[in-house]
């Protein structure tokens, strides 16, 4: 493996991280509002979120890349390979993070709510400084291990034309007929981001429980 | 056959000699001796933290003891030749473990077979019986117990004192020599105890080897043959029930008595 | 749209030999998975280092590794030191490598919550051994851990999709080929998608039916 492949190597590896990132961005948030639209019980999305969530769940990441990024433009909308792919993965660990979210949500007990209504405080303020920072250490973990998920996941953005780490490690295999060297350094990044995940995890953890000790 | 051996008494169904265990730097039993005849009831006695759990759990080597030999008939228990330096092989322990019934505490029922199923699993795949013959013995042990309704019921549906009940029927359906009851009805509620005790009162009168380690003042005053208290892993006093809860002979036995006292 | 959806189910011989082809693998890969997660649960709760070091290595290996990677390094690099598999197998066994070792952890994390007083009263009785394992262990833990299994079926159902990339001619295949032959994206991948989600209701709802079972004998 020349020094030209590693780089090659590591542009498909910054090419995965943006991706994943991206995606990891808006499927949080994305997610939580999902969960806290079902947990007010609105009318009508009460209905089809569950059933969007149920849908994307059941869907390969691959399946739903081509949906996306051919479909679309038959329709009308122009979509790049980029957007397409930062969409497919949003959609996707959108559908999982409402699940965590609202599994955490659930769990918070009835208590706490009541007690803060009892003191007069509104809903937009009892949701932020009440319950926020309980469900989010909750939902730690689960939302942890959807982002390594979706980063092992990520490969599926090759069938759009993408050059992720994992098709640029099969160009250099294919060219240099020696397939084994890029796999393996392909799989020790994947480790690595992996354990970067999970190292994050720990310190968000001990950050969060740091706050309510100092109280 | 000769006078003699007609004459002489035949081995005792379980002996104890010099048994000792510790946990860690914990001396939980210290040189603990006792003999069940065939036909009797013995009961252990003592305040929590004396070792009678873990002495009854060494006879069937469930814990392993760290001196001492215990003996089922002539069988030494846990070494091969009745002595020698070998321990049994998992096999040979658990033939042991099949003449000798055990009841625990929690019941310890297996969840995922119903009422009947515990009652045959151990006959049928242990003793290797015909499943008929596990089948029929099965269910005139439940009805025994009082217990023939629920034959098809899974234990979790069960109360405690139904659980218990049928714990015994499912180690009296492994036929043993020597039964263990484990504390049988400290996990009960009171209202349930009674009907535990009945069967166990019930067994004693038909003459089964038992050896129960409980709390039951009553039962054990009314029932036991030989009362063997323990206390922080001695036996301090072996007696029989009428000398020990009247004339106990030692003051850590009357120490204890005026705690429990019987009602 | 209606033209769209027409040519699809003209063609959907092509879709149901893609969707046999997905159940296949996903059925033999979910049960080998199974039997060799087992065997490998047993090397992880074992003693001696010798035995669980490798298998440990193996789980944690598949935690780390994206499906596709390893289907590649079984297609692509296996052949480099002799091993020649075709694509099929090549996909059945990554596969079921891959999930065997998520199998282990499911086994594991069920077997060292198994109550010990249903394991001592088996002990106390004479059960030993492989019995123990057969008769006391294995139907409890199995009861347990439906419901991981089957998520994990799931997931093994997904994780085919990714073979369309080495060409195997499962469902999300024959989607593509005829969406790329007709032009007829929408319907195509639509009709996929939602033949994948009667695979997944179709899992949820055995799971279901396993559990209630389950919930009697707890």
């Amino acid at each position: 493996m020349t020094a030209a492949d590693l780089l090659s190597l590591l542009q498909g590896t910054v090419v995965t991280v943006a991706l994943s990132i991206s995606g990891i961005a808006i499927g949080v948030p994305a997610g939580l509002a999902l969960a806290l639209l079902l947990w007010r019980r609105m009318p009508l999305l009460r209905h089809v979120i569950p059933l969007y969530v149920s849908v994307i769940r059941a869907t390969p990441l691959v399946t739903l890349g081509l949906l996306i990024y051919f479909a679309l433009p038959a329709m009308g909308l122009q979509i790049g390979p980029v957007t397409a792919a930062v969409v497919t993965l949003a959609i996707n660990t959108t559908a999982f993070n409402c699940e965590i979210w609202r599994a955490g949500l659930i769990d918070f007990p009835r208590d706490q709510l009541e007690s803060a209504q009892a003191f007069g405080m509104s809903w937009p303020h009892i949701v932020w400084r009440i319950m926020l920072p309980q469900v989010v250490r909750t939902c730690l973990p689960a939302l942890v291990n959807e982002m390594t998920l979706l980063l092992k996941g990520s490969p599926a953005i090759a069938v759009i034309g993408i050059v992720d780490v994992t098709r640029a490690a099969v160009r250099i295999g294919a060219n240099t007929y020696e397939p084994l060297p890029p796999f393996l350094v392909a799989t020790a990044i994947y480790a690595g981001i992996v354990f970067v995940f999970v190292r994050m995890q720990r310190w968000l953890e001990a950050f969060s429980l740091r706050d309510e000790v100092g109280t | 056959m000769n006078v003699e051996s007609a004459n002489r008494s035949p081995a005792p169904a379980l002996r104890i000699i010099g048994l000792t265990k510790s946990f860690a730097d914990n001396v939980v039993l210290d040189g603990v001796s006792l003999t069940v005849k065939k036909g009797k009831t013995v009961c252990i006695l003592g305040p929590s933290g004396s070792g009678k759990s873990t002495l009854l759990r060494c006879v069937n080597w469930l814990e392993q003891p760290d001196q001492g030999a215990i003996f089922l008939g002539a069988t030494r228990v846990g070494f091969r030749n009745n002595g020698s330096a070998i321990t049994m092989s998992a096999r040979e322990l658990a033939r042991v473990r099949a003449r000798i019934g055990m009841v625990f505490q929690h019941f310890n029922l297996w969840p995922h077979l119903t009422v009947l199923e515990n009652l045959m699993e151990a006959p049928v795949h242990v003793l290797r019986k015909p499943p008929m013959e596990a089948l029929k013995l099965a269910e005139q042990l439940l009805d025994r117990v009082g217990l023939i309704e629920k034959r098809d019921a899974f234990p979790g549906r069960l109360s405690g004192g139904q659980k218990q009940r049928v714990g015994i029927a499912r180690a009296l359906a492994m036929e043993p020599e020597v039964l263990l009851f484990d504390e049988p009805t400290s996990a009960l509620d009171p209202e349930t105890v009674g009907e535990v005790i009945a069967v166990m009162k019930d067994l004693s009168a038909e003459g089964r080897t038992m050896l129960v380690v409980t709390h039951e003042m009553q039962f054990a005053r009314e029932t036991a043959d030989e009362i063997v208290f323990l206390d922080r892993g001695r036996v301090v006093e072996t007696a029989s029930p009428q000398s020990f809860f009247t004339e106990p002979r030692t003051e850590r036995a009357r120490q204890f008595l005026q705690r429990y006292s019987v009602r | 749209m209606i033209r769209e959806f027409s040519i699809v189910f003209q063609n959907a011989d092509r879709l149901l030999a893609g969707l046999a082809n997905t159940v296949l693998l996903a059925a033999f890969g979910l049960l080998l998975s199974l039997v060799l997660g087992g065997l490998l649960s047993v090397l992880l709760m074992s003693e001696s280092k010798s035995a669980a070091f490798p298998a440990r290595a193996l789980v944690d290996a598949m935690r780390c590794i994206p499906f596709l990677l390893l289907a590649y390094l079984v297609y692509y690099a296996l052949p480099s030191i002799g091993l020649n598999f075709d694509n099929w197998t090549s996909g059945l066994l990554a596969i079921v490598i891959y999930n065997a070792g998520y199998m282990a952890e499911i086994l594991r994390g069920v077997w060292m919550q198994l109550p010990r007083e249903t394991i001592d009263a088996a002990t106390a009785f004479g059960f030993h051994g492989r019995k123990l394992f057969m008769r006391i262990i294995l139907p409890q833990v199995v009861l347990t851990a439906i419901p991981m299994i089957g998520n994990q079926a799931i997931q093994v159902i997904k994780d085919t999709a990714f073979l369309m990339i080495i060409a195997v001619p499962e469902l999300t295949h024959a989607a593509s080929s005829i969406q790329s032959k007709y032009y007829v994206p929408f319907a195509a991948f639509i009709c996929a998608v939602a033949l994948y989600w009667a695979m997944c209701g179709v899992i949820e709802f055995a799971v279901h039916r396993v559990e209630k079972i389950a919930d009697a004998r707890r």
